[in-house]
């Protein structure tokens, strides 16, 4: 895990560093099965592009999911109390996407920031994006 | 922004669906697909990849793919064209998920709305799913926006 964020070390306007999570078949499959979320579009590419994708997609929860470690990543030991993601276009298994976060607000009383967030295809169109609310411990 | 003629359509199906329960679903929540989730989207924090942690929890958004058997209520009117699209979802943790828990589900029609811009008119649909354990206390709330053409 990485080093210890504070809330006191955070400012408006910070950004999460971004990265790429793992969107391989196998991982994605490996979501599925947990999720029991197994439908063609998201573990077959041909089965897919029959359905008219360019190849297999990333299931949206599984996009939030990857949003929450990796601000988890950013602030361990915070909570976060609430993810809304917006699905605006298709992400595609086996590509390379990248995930990128950033301080909106600040909220001293409560020891808590807002986030936005985004995910971005590989082909360089947003995928994903979202916004959360993360609680600092005291 | 609303559109005139859709806003007004809309308003009486608010008024006569929103807030209706029309589906309700019980969820064990297991270890195993619990972790398997969390190390699926990358998670390292041990709260919710290791077991004998003893803060195990369920990953923020797990009750994500909590499925309610009925996606609207019998009755609900033809709006818009097709089965619609996922546009999203909404997640709020009230309380931590634990292993061996069993969640009971309400869901309900939380909202409906259009918006109308280039494209044209969408019709979104909110439908909520509430999740109390066998306390009764709320632990998650997902909203699961449908987005449907008009």
């Amino acid at each position: 895990m990485a080093e210890p964020r504070f809330f006191e070390d955070i400012e408006l306007g910070d950004e999460i560093a971004a990265s790429q999570p793992d969107v391989t078949m196998e991982n994605v499959k490996r979501f599925c099965h947990a999720a029991k979320h197994v439908f063609e579009r998201f573990v077959d590419h041909d089965a897919a592009r029959k359905e008219g994708f360019p190849g297999a997609i990333v299931p949206g929860i599984m996009s939030q999911g990857l949003l929450a470690a990796m601000i988890h990543q950013w602030a361990p030991g915070c909570t976060i109390t609430s993810i809304d993601t917006v699905f605006r276009g298709s992400l595609i298994v086996d590509s390379k996407i990248t995930m990128t976060g950033a301080v909106t607000d600040t909220d001293e009383t409560k020891r808590c920031v807002e986030l936005d967030l985004a995910i971005v295809a590989e082909d360089g169109r947003t995928g994903v994006i979202g916004t959360a609310m993360v609680e600092f411990p005291s | 922004m609303e559109s005139g003629q859709g806003a007004l359509n809309l308003a009486e199906v608010r008024e006569n669906w929103v807030g209706i329960e029309f589906d309700w679903a019980t969820f064990d929540m297991r270890t195993e697909e619990m972790v398997e989730w969390a190390q699926a989207c990358g998670e390292e924090d041990p709260r919710f990849v290791d077991p004998a942690h003893p803060d195990f929890q369920a990953h923020p958004g797990y009750t994500t793919h909590c499925m309610s058997g009925r996606v609207l209520p019998d009755g609900f009117p033809q709006i818009g064209g097709g089965f619609g699209i996922d546009g999203g979802k909404s997640v709020q943790v009230h309380a931590p998920i634990r292993p061996g828990d069993t969640l009971h589900a309400t869901t309900t029609i939380a909202d409906v709305f259009d918006k109308t811009g280039r494209s044209g008119t969408m019709i979104f649909i909110v439908q909520r799913m509430e999740f109390r354990d066998d306390r009764g206390e709320l632990v998650s709330t997902v909203d699961w926006k449908m987005i449907k053409k008009a």
